[in-house]
C-alpha cells in the first residue's frame, strides 16, 4: 500500500459555492456544511491518522488482519471447494437452475420414459416421464438408482486389447481399425465366422442395423441371451398364438387377479405401469367402492405376495399343476370351453399336495364370475407351456383384448435363449467362430454353468470382443474390451412393451469415452459410428421428408415419445388349442418333494436383477423388500423346511444339484413354500467393483466387538453375497427339483435394517378387511386418538400461508422401495456399508417397515404364525410433527419449526447431541456417526461420484443429525418459480422425491391450506390416521389404513 | 492414657479415637503430604496415570473418526456416554451431601470424611463434565451450548433439558470447588507452617491466602463456610433432579416418569456413598488414618447406604407398578422388556447389586465388617452404573415403533473411554492425597475432647456406660498445637 499523498482536487472557494446541492445550501452554505459534518464527522478526503479513530490505511490493515485470522477458521473441518467459472457460457443454461430432458431407459424388456434433471449439464436425478405409458411419471428402484451407475467410479474407462496373456490398454482408434479390418476380411465368406451375442433388445435401430449387417454379411449370426429374460413368456405366446407377443395386463379394471409365480409388482417387466394400475384398482375413497382382489400362488414371499388378499405358498414346479386343476374346475364346473386343452390338464391337475380344495373351487368361481374382468398372469420363470395355458384361459374367460392385451414385440426374432446359446456354443465347439462380439451382458458370470461358456470359448480360440460398462468377469476372457457408454450418455431408441417409440437422448457426453451397442453395429454395417445419425436413420424410414423428420425429431426429444408411431394391440387372438394341448401334455407331476428332493428356484434380485447393477451401492444398501437384508443375498427356506433340515439363520449350507454346488448363507423367510429354496441372482460378483466386490475372497462379516478402526468400511472390495449362478443349469433356469442341502458348520453374518417383525399389537401399520371397513369406516382413528391435554406452549397458527402435509396410502403402497432410492438420490444420502447397517446406522430418510401378521384370525400378533403370515408394509419418514418432541430437546436450536410447519434441520448449527433422535417416537432421524461421505474412514469420495450430488442439498458431515425435510429444496424451488411467474402456487407445483417416484401414487404431498389439493382430500378420508397421534405430536403426515379384500369363502 | 469427657451428642460415642491428641491429628494428616510417597502410591499412580493416557487415546480416536467409534446406534443414540455421565454426577453427590447437608445438620462425624468426599465430588464432576463435550458429534462446536452472545443472535434453546444440565453441572462444579477450597485454607496454612523447603512453603502460602489463624480469620472463615454450605445444600437435590429431567421430560416410555427427580437423587447419594466407602477403605488401610476415620464413621455410612438403597429399591418397584397402573401399553411393555427382554441380564444385575446387596446392612455384624462393606460398596458402584445403563439403553432400544428396535453393543472404544475416566479420576485422587491434606485437620480437631471449651474441667458423667475413660487424669492430655 502506497503512502503517497492522495490526489487532491483544487478546493472551491468557500464563500461562494460553485456547486450546490440545494437552494438551501446555496443560501446558507455554513449551515449546510455544519450539517454535513454532523453526518460525516471524518473528513474522508484526508488520509492520515488524525481524521478519526481509524484511518483508511489502518482500517485496511485491520481488515486484512481480521481476514487472516478468519483464515484460521480453516482449522475447522470444512471441505475445500473450488469454483470454476464458465469461460464460454452455454446458451440458455442459467447456473443454479435445473433443466429436465426427456430420455428413455431399458429395464427388463421394457422402455421406461424418463425426465432427467440436470444441473449445469450434469444429470443428478431421474424422474418419470408422465407422457410415457410405461412410466406415467413414476419410476422403479433401479431407474432411480441408475444415476449411481452413471457415476460409478469403477466403470471401465479404457479400451483394452489382449496381446499375449494380458489385457493391455489400447484405444478406440485401434479397435476401430481392427474391426474395420475384420469386417473387410469377412466379406469374403460373408461373415460366416462372425457371431454377435447381445441381451434382448427393444431398439428399432438395433434391429435395422442387424438387417443391414445381414445384407452385407449374410452368414454372420446374431444370438440373444440374458440371465433374466422373457424367453418363456414369448415361447408360451408362440405356442398359444403362433407368434411372440408382449402381454400387458390391465390391473386397474380387473376385478380378480390371479398371479401364478409372477412378481408383477416388483421384478417383472412393466412393473411401474402394473403397480400404478393395481393401486388404482384398489383405491378406496369411500367404503362402498369396489376394489379388486388379488390371489397369488408363489414359492417365495415377494412384493406381489405381500399385496395379495390370499396367498398360496406352493413350490414353483407345482404352480403348473395348480393352474391345471383350476382350468379343469373352470371347464367342468363353470362350463368354460377349453377344447382339446382340457384333456391333458385334467390329468395334470389331479390331487396336488399343499393346495387346499377351496383354492381351486373358490378361485375358479371368482374367475368365472368376473368374465372379461379378470387377469391370470404367469411369472416369467414358469415354463412356456404354463404361459400358453394361461393365454388359453385368459382367452376363454374373455379377458384377452379386455383386461389382457397383446402387443407386437419389437424383436420377433428373439428365440428361446438357452437353445440360442447352445447353437452358439456348438458353433464355438466346431471352431466355426473366429470373432464373437458380446454387446453388453456378462456371459462368463451368468450363462448356466453346465454350458461351460468360458471353457468352450477358450478352447474354440475365438476372439471375444466385449462391450461392457465394467471390466467384469467376462473381460478377463476377452480379446478386446470396449467400455460401454451409459444410456444417459449415448443416442439410441427404444420401444416400450406397448410399442411406444422413444428416442434415448444423451444427457452428457460419455464420461469415459464409451460407445453404445448400436454404434458398434453401425461400424460393422459400415453405416456410421455416431449414434445420433444411426437413430435418425431409423426415423427417416417413417418420416422420409427432411422437414417432417426434423419436426418429429424435435418433438420426440422434447416430449420423450414419438406420437406418430403408436402401435395398437392385437384384437383378441385365436388360441391354437392343439398346440397348447400338446404342450400341456408335457407337464408331469414330479417326484414328491422332501428333504432329499428339494426344489431350488432362481429369482431375479429385487434390487440387482441379474447382477448388472451389482456395483450400485445405493441398491446394495437398499433393504430387500421382504427380508430387509442389505449387502447380501441368502437362500430362503420356509420355517418348516429349515426346522426339518436343522438350518438356522446365518448357517452356511451347501446346496447340490446335478453335480453343481453352491455354498450360501441360509435365511428363514416366513411364508415361504415348504421344500423349496429361493435363490436371488446377481450376487457374488468377483469383478463388479469396489462396492459389489472385486476379489474372489468373501467378507465373512466381523463379530461386532472387534472394531475395524483402520478398515475402509464399505469399500473393502470383498465379494458381496453368493453367486447362485454356480448352481443354475440350463434345465433349471427358473427352478428345478432334486436339490440336496447339507450344513457346512460355518456361519455368516447377514445385516438387516429391520430386526423385529411383529407389530406387537400396536397401532402402527393399521389395516382391516373391506367388511370391517364398511362396518366402521373410521376404524384407524379409534386406536390413534389425539390427546385431550392442553398444549405445552401456545399453538402456532398455521392457517395462513402454506401448510405442507403428506398422506401415505397404505392401501396403495406395495413396498417396492422406489421412494427410498429416490430420496437417497435427491437428498445426497450417504451409503454406510454392511458393517454400519449391522450396527443400526443406516441413513435412509424414508424407510419401508415390513411387519408380519397373522392371516385373518383373531389370534394376536404376538403369537405369530410363521408358516403363513400376512405382510403389512408402511413407509415412514419424518412426519413433521406440529408439536415436535425433537425440537424441545435440542440444546442449540438446530431443529426448529418453519412458519409453514416444517420441522427444519439447521445442519450448520447441529452439534450432534442426538437428543432429538432419542426423543423422536418415530425414530426417523439419522445421525452421521462417521464421515460417511469421505475421510478418514470411508476414503476420499471419487470426484466422479460427487457429480451425482444434488447441488441444492447440503452434503452433511459427520456428527450431524439429518432427516426428511419434505424436500424443502423443492418447496423453495417451486415457490421461487411461482413467484417468478407472478402466480399463486397450485397443487402439483411442488412434490417430494418420494411422492414423485412412487409408481402406486401412494404418497401425496401438498398444501393442507388448499382445500382442493389432493393431499387435503386424501387426509380427510375416513381411513386416515396419524401415526402415534396419541402422544400429542400432531403429525403432518397422515397414513391411510390398508384395506384387505379377502373372499369370505376363503377365510 | 486417658482423657476428660469428650464432646458428645446424646448417646454418641467418641467420633475419633479419644486417645489421639491435637498434634497427632496434624501430624498424621500432614505427614502424608510431607513424607516420601510410599511405593504403593507410586504403583497406584502409574497405573491410574496410564489409564488417563488411554483416555487421551480413546478421545483422540473419538475426535478423529467420530462418535461412530462407540457402539451407539439407532435407536440407542445414547448409551455408555450418558450412562457414564449420570454415574459420575451421581457419585459426586455424596461429597456435597457429606460436606454441606451434614454440616448444616451439625453431624460432626462428617469431619473425618468430608475433605475426602468433597475431593471425590470435584473429580467425579470433572469426569462427568467431560461427557457432554465428548459425546457430541462435533465436539469443536460444543461451545454452542453456552449462551455466548454472537452476531447471529442465536441463543441456546432454554427449553432443552440438556441446556439445564449445562447450567446445573457448571454451577455444581463451581460451588463444590469453592466450598472445598475454602475448607482447605486453614489446612494449607498448617502445611505452609510445617514446610521445610522454600518452594513448598511458597506454594502452600499462595494457596493459604495469608491465613494467620486469627480470631477474625476464623470468624470470616466460619461464616463463609456456612454460606457456601447453604449454597451447596439445594444443589444436592437440584443437580440430579435436573439431570433426571433429561429423561423425565422426554416422550420415551421408561423415561417419561415423574418419579425420576427424587429417585435420581436417592440413587446419586447411594452411589456416592458407595464410592466414598470404596476409596475410604483403601486409603484408611494404606495411610493408617484409622484413628480418625473410625468404624463408627463407616457404620454410619453403611446405614445411609441401606436407607438410600432401599429408597432406590422402592423407586424400582413403584416404577413397575405405575407402568402397569397407567394402562399405557408402551410403558408397560418397556418395563416387562427390562425384566425379561434382551437386556434382562443388565436389569437383574442392577436389582441384585442395588436392592439386595445393601439389605445385608440390617445386620450390625455386616455393617462393621470391613471386607463385607468393601465388596458391597463395589457391588453398589456396579449396580448404580447398571441402573443408568438400564434406564438409558433398555428404554431406547425398544420404543414405540417395533421396526426400529435394535440392540446396543459397546465397542472397545466405549470401554476404554470409561476406563480412561476412571483412570483420570484416580490419578486426580492420588495427586490429591499426595499434596493436599486428605482429612480436614482443623475440623477434626473441633471434634476432639481438647476442643471442648470445658476441656480440663472434670464433669459429671453423661451416662455413657460404654466408655469408662472419663476418669482419666488431666495430665494425660497431650498438648494441642
Amino acid at each position: 500500500m502506497s503512502k503517497r499523498d492522495a490526489y487532491e482536487f483544487a478546493k472551491p472557494r468557500e464563500a461562494a459555492p460553485l456547486f450546490w446541492k440545494s437552494l438551501e445550501a446555496k443560501a446558507k452554505p455554513d449551515e449546510a456544511k455544519k450539517r454535513a459534518e454532523a453526518e460525516f464527522p471524518f473528513n474522508l478526503t484526508k488520509d492520515d491518522e488524525s481524521v478519526g479513530p481509524v484511518g483508511r490505511r489502518n482500517f485496511m490493515m485491520f481488515a486484512g488482519l481480521t481476514a487472516a485470522i478468519a483464515g484460521l477458521e480453516g482449522c475447522a473441518r470444512r471441505p475445500v471447494e473450488k469454483i470454476v467459472p464458465y469461460t464460454r457460457m452455454p446458451e440458455y443454461a442459467l447456473p443454479g437452475l435445473s433443466y429436465h430432458y426427456a430420455t428413455v431407459r431399458y429395464e427388463r424388456g421394457e422402455a421406461i420414459g424418463l425426465l432427467v434433471e440436470t444441473h449445469e449439464g450434469r444429470p443428478t436425478k431421474i424422474e418419470g416421464n408422465p407422457d410415457h405409458p410405461s412410466s406415467l411419471g413414476a419410476t422403479d428402484v433401479r431407474t432411480q438408482a441408475s444415476i449411481f451407475d452413471l457415476y460409478d467410479p469403477d466403470r471401465s474407462t479404457q479400451v483394452k486389447h489382449k496381446s499375449g496373456a494380458a489385457l493391455e490398454a489400447s484405444n478406440l482408434a485401434d479397435f476401430d481399425a481392427w474391426l474395420a479390418g475384420k469386417v473387410k476380411a469377412y466379406a469374403a465368406d460373408q461373415g460366416a465366422k462372425l457371431r454377435i451375442l447381445s441381451p434382448p433388445t427393444n431398439s428399432p435401430t438395433f434391429i435395422r442395423l442387424r438387417e443391414a449387417i445381414r445384407a452385407k454379411l449374410p452368414h454372420a449370426r446374431f444370438h440373444t441371451f440374458t440371465a433374466v429374460g422373457e424367453s418363456n413368456a414369448r415361447e408360451g405366446a408362440r405356442i398359444a398364438f403362433g407368434q411372440a407377443v408382449n402381454t400387458i395386463n390391465d390391473y386397474q379394471h380387473a376385478k380378480v387377479i390371479l398371479s401364478l409365480d409372477s412378481d408383477f409388482l416388483q421384478t417383472e417387466p412393466g412393473m411401474i405401469r402394473a403397480t400404478r394400475q393395481f393401486a388404482r384398482g384398489r383405491r378406496l375413497n369411500t367404503p362402498n367402492e369396489p376394489i379388486s382382489r388379488l390371489y397369488v400362488v408363489e414359492p417365495s414371499y415377494t412384493t406381489t405376495g405381500a399385496n395379495a388378499d390370499h396367498r398360496l405358498r406352493l413350490p414353483a414346479r407345482d404352480v403348473e399343476r395348480y393352474l391345471a386343476a383350476l382350468a379343469t374346475e373352470l371347464a367342468t364346473k363353470h362350463g368354460l370351453s377349453l377344447g382339446a386343452i382340457a384333456v391333458p390338464l385334467a390329468a395334470l391337475g389331479a390331487k396336488i399336495d399343499g393346495v387346499p380344495e377351496k383354492w381351486v373351487k373358490v378361485v375358479a368361481a371368482e374367475l368365472a364370475g368376473a368374465k372379461n374382468r379378470s387377469v391370470i398372469t404367469v411369472g416369467s420363470r414358469q415354463p412356456a407351456r404354463v404361459h400358453a395355458i394361461a393365454h388359453a384361459l385368459n382367452a376363454a374367460l374373455g379377458n384377452a383384448g379386455q383386461t389382457v392385451q397383446h402387443f407386437p414385440v419389437t424383436d420377433p426374432e428373439e428365440t428361446e435363449h438357452v437353445a440360442d446359446l447352445k447353437a452358439l456354443l456348438s458353433d464355438l465347439d466346431g471352431k466355426r467362430v473366429e470373432t464373437l462380439i458380446v454387446l453388453g451382458g456378462n456371459p462368463v458370470y451368468d450363462v448356466p454353468v453346465d454350458l461351460k461358456f468360458a471353457e468352450r470359448l477358450a478352447s474354440s480360440g475365438a476372439t471375444l470382443v466385449q462391450l461392457s460398462s465394467h471390466a467384469d468377469e467376462t473381460t478377463a476372457k476377452a480379446g478386446w474390451h470396449v467400455p460401454l457408454a451409459h444410456e444417459y450418455e449415448t443416442w439410441g431408441d427404444q420401444r416400450a412393451l406397448d410399442g411406444t417409440y422413444s428416442v434415448q437422448q444423451p444427457l452428457m457426453a460419455p464420461l469415459h469415452g464409451g460407445v453404445s451397442p448400436i454404434e458398434i453395429l453401425g461400424r460393422i454395417a459400415g453405416e456410421d459410428s455416431n449414434g445420433y445419425h444411426l437413430v435418425q436413420g431409423t426415423l427417416r424410414a417413417s418420416y422420409p421428408q427432411p422437414l417432417t423428420l426434423d419436426r418429429e425429431w424435435k418433438k420426440a426429444l422434447q416430449r420423450g415419445v414419438v406420437t406418430g408411431a403408436v402401435t395398437r394391440p392385437f384384437p383378441a387372438m385365436a388360441v391354437r388349442e392343439a398346440d397348447v394341448a400338446a404342450a400341456a401334455a408335457q407337464g408331469k407331476p414330479g417326484k414328491a418333494l422332501g428333504a432329499d428332493n428339494l426344489e431350488i428356484n432362481f429369482a431375479p434380485d429385487p434390487k440387482l436383477l441379474d447382477g448388472r447393477h451389482a456395483n450400485n451401492a445405493w441398491l446394495l444398501e437398499l433393504p430387500d423388500p421382504m427380508t430387509k437384508i442389505v449387502w447380501d443375498n441368502a437362500a430362503y427356506f420356509s420355517p418348516t423346511t429349515a426346522a426339518a433340515l436343522g438350518v438356522a439363520i446365518g448357517d452356511v449350507v451347501e446346496i447340490t444339484r446335478e453335480g453343481a454346488k453352491l455354498e450360501i448363507a441360509a435365511w428363514i423367510l416366513p411364508g415361504h413354500a415348504d421344500n423349496s429354496i429361493t435363490l436371488h441372482l446377481g450376487w457374488g460378483r468377483t469383478r463388479a467393483g469396489r462396492f459389489g466386490g472385486e476379489e474372489d475372497e468373501r467378507d465373512w462379516g466381523k463379530a461386532l466387538d472387534t472394531y475395524p478402526i483402520t478398515q475402509k468400511l464399505p469399500l473393502n472390495g470383498k465379494m458381496r453375497g453368493f453367486n447362485v449362478a454356480t448352481l443354475r443349469t440350463s434345465d433349471a433356469l427358473g427352478f428345478g427339483d432334486g436339490a440336496k442341502v447339507t450344513k457346512t458348520g460355518k456361519t455368516y453374518l447377514l445385516a438387516q435394517t429391520q430386526e423385529h417383525h411383529s407389530m406387537e399389537g400396536r397401532p402402527v401399520a393399521i389395516d382391516a378387511t373391506l367388511a370391517e371397513y364398511k362396518q366402521t369406516p373410521s376404524f384407524p382413528q379409534y386406536r390413534t386418538p389425539d390427546p385431550k391435554t392442553l398444549p405445552l406452549w401456545t399453538p402456532v397458527d398455521y392457517t395462513k400461508g402454506h401448510r405442507w402435509g403428506m398422506s401415505i396410502d397404505l392401501n396403495a403402497c406395495t413396498g417396492c422401495n422406489a421412494c427410498v432410492v429416490a430420496c437417497q438420490s435427491e437428498n445426497n444420502i450417504p451409503v454406510v456399508g454392511k458393517d454400519q447397517v449391522q450396527r443400526g446406522r443406516e441413513m435412509h430418510w424414508i424407510r419401508i417397515d415390513r411387519y408380519y401378521r397373522n392371516a385373518y384370525t383373531n389370534q394376536k400378533d404376538e403369537h405369530l404364525d410363521e408358516k403363513d403370515p400376512l405382510v403389512s408394509v408402511q413407509p415412514v419418514a419424518c412426519v413433521q410433527c406440529e408439536d415436535a418432541p425433537c425440537e424441545n430437546v435440542c440444546p442449540v436450536n438446530a431443529t426448529e419449526h418453519s412458519p409453514e410447519g416444517l420441522n427444519d434441520m439447521a445442519y450448520n448449527r447441529c452439534i450432534g447431541t442426538r437428543y432429538c433422535a432419542n426423543n423422536c417416537p418415530y425414530k426417523v432421524r439419522r445421525f452421521n456417526y462417521l464421515e460417511f461421505q469421505g475421510e478418514p474412514m470411508y476414503g476420499d469420495m471419487p470426484e466422479v461420484s460427487k457429480m451425482a450430488h444434488n447441488p441444492n442439498v447440503t452434503v452433511r458431515m459427520r456428527g450431524v443429525m439429518e432427516k426428511c425435510t419434505y424436500c424443502v429444496q423443492r418447496i423453495q424451488e417451486g415457490k421461487i418459480g411461482a413467484k417468478r411467474d407472478a402466480r399463486p402456487l397450485k397443487d402439483g407445483d411442488i412434490t417430494t422425491a418420494c411422492a414423485q417416484a412412487c409408481p402406486a401414487e401412494a404418497i401425496v404431498f401438498g398444501d393442507l391450506n388448499d382445500p382442493t389439493a389432493r393431499v387435503s382430500r386424501a387426509q380427510k378420508r375416513d381411513r386416515g390416521y396419524r401415526l402415534l397421534s396419541e402422544l400429542g405430536t400432531r403429525p403432518r403426515t397422515t397414513h391411510l389404513a390398508k384395506i384387505r379384500n379377502p373372499n369370505p369363502e376363503m377365510v | 492414657m486417658g482423657y476428660i469427657v469428650p464432646i458428645k451428642e446424646l448417646g454418641e460415642s467418641p467420633l475419633v479415637d479419644p486417645k489421639i491428641s491435637l498434634h497427632e491429628v496434624t501430624d498424621v494428616v500432614a505427614k502424608v503430604t510431607e513424607n516420601k510417597a510410599p511405593r504403593g502410591w507410586w504403583f497406584a499412580f502409574l497405573f491410574a496415570a496410564s489409564f488417563t493416557g488411554i483416555l487421551g487415546i480413546a478421545v483422540g480416536v473419538l475426535f478423529w473418526y467420530g462418535v461412530g467409534v462407540w457402539g451407539n446406534n439407532s435407536p440407542s443414540y445414547w448409551a455408555w456416554d450418558i450412562t457414564n455421565f449420570v454415574w459420575w454426577i451421581g457419585i459426586g453427590h455424596a461429597g456435597t451431601l457429606i460436606s454441606a447437608v451434614l454440616f448444616l445438620f451439625r453431624q460432626k462425624w462428617r469431619t473425618a470424611i468430608n475433605r475426602f468426599s468433597e475431593a471425590m465430588t470435584i473429580f467425579a464432576v470433572m469426569c462427568a463434565g467431560m461427557y457432554p463435550g465428548l459425546h457430541v458429534g462435533r465436539a469443536w462446536y460444543a461451545y454452542y451450548m453456552f449462551p455466548i452472545p454472537n452476531q447471529m443472535s442465536l441463543w441456546p434453546n432454554f427449553k432443552s433439558p440438556l441446556m439445564w444440565d449445562i447450567f446445573a453441572v457448571s454451577t455444581y462444579f463451581t460451588v463444590s470447588l469453592l466450598f472445598w477450597y475454602v475448607g482447605l485454607i486453614p489446612d494449607f496454612a498448617t502445611l505452609r507452617d510445617r514446610a521445610k523447603t522454600a518452594v513448598r512453603r511458597k506454594v502452600y502460602a499462595f494457596f493459604a491466602l495469608g491465613w494467620l489463624g486469627s480470631n477474625r480469620h476464623w470468624q470470616n472463615y466460619e461464616r463463609a463456610y456456612l454460606i457456601l454450605a447453604a449454597f451447596s445444600t439445594p444443589l444436592v437435590l437440584s443437580v440430579h433432579s435436573v439431570v433426571s429431567f433429561d429423561f423425565a421430560t422426554s416422550v420415551i416410555p421408561g423415561w417419561h416418569t415423574t418419579i425420576f427427580p427424587p429417585y435420581f437423587v436417592a440413587g446419586a447419594v447411594f452411589s456416592g456413598f458407595a464410592m466414598v466407602m470404596t476409596l475410604m477403605l483403601i486409603t484408611r488401610a494404606v495411610y493408617g488414618v484409622k484413628s480418625i476415620v473410625t468404624m463408627k464413621h463407616l457404620e454410619l455410612m453403611n446405614k445411609i447406604m441401606l436407607t438410600t438403597g432401599s429408597l432406590v429399591g422402592y423407586a424400582y418397584g413403584m416404577e413397575f407398578f405405575l407402568a402397569w397402573y397407567s394402562g399405557n401399553d408402551y410403558e408397560w411393555f418397556t418395563f416387562v422388556n427390562r425384566a425379561t427382554g434382551p437386556y434382562a441380564w443388565a436389569y437383574w444385575t442392577m436389582i441384585s447389586c442395588n436392592v439386595i446387596t445393601p439389605q445385608i446392612f440390617w445386620f450390625k455384624k455386616m455393617r462393621t465388617s470391613i471386607p463385607v462393606m468393601f465388596v458391597a460398596s463395589i457391588l453398589i458402584n456396579i449396580g448404580m452404573w447398571f441402573e443408568r445403563f438400564v434406564i438409558i439403553v433398555t428404554s431406547l432400544h425398544r420404543d414405540f415403533i417395533p421396526s426400529s428396535w435394535g440392540y446396543f453393543r459397546p465397542t472397545i472404544v466405549d470401554v476404554l473411554t470409561y476406563m480412561g475416566t476412571l483412570g483420570f479420576f484416580f490419578t486426580a485422587f492420588l495427586l490429591f492425597i499426595r499434596w493436599i491434606p486428605m482429612i480436614a485437620i482443623a475440623e477434626v480437631k473441633g471434634t476432639l475432647p481438647s476442643a471442648d471449651p470445658h476441656f480440663g474441667h472434670a464433669h459429671a458423667d453423661h451416662g455413657d456406660e460404654n466408655h469408662d475413660t472419663e476418669a482419666a487424669p488431666d495430665a494425660a492430655l497431650a498438648p494441642g498445637e
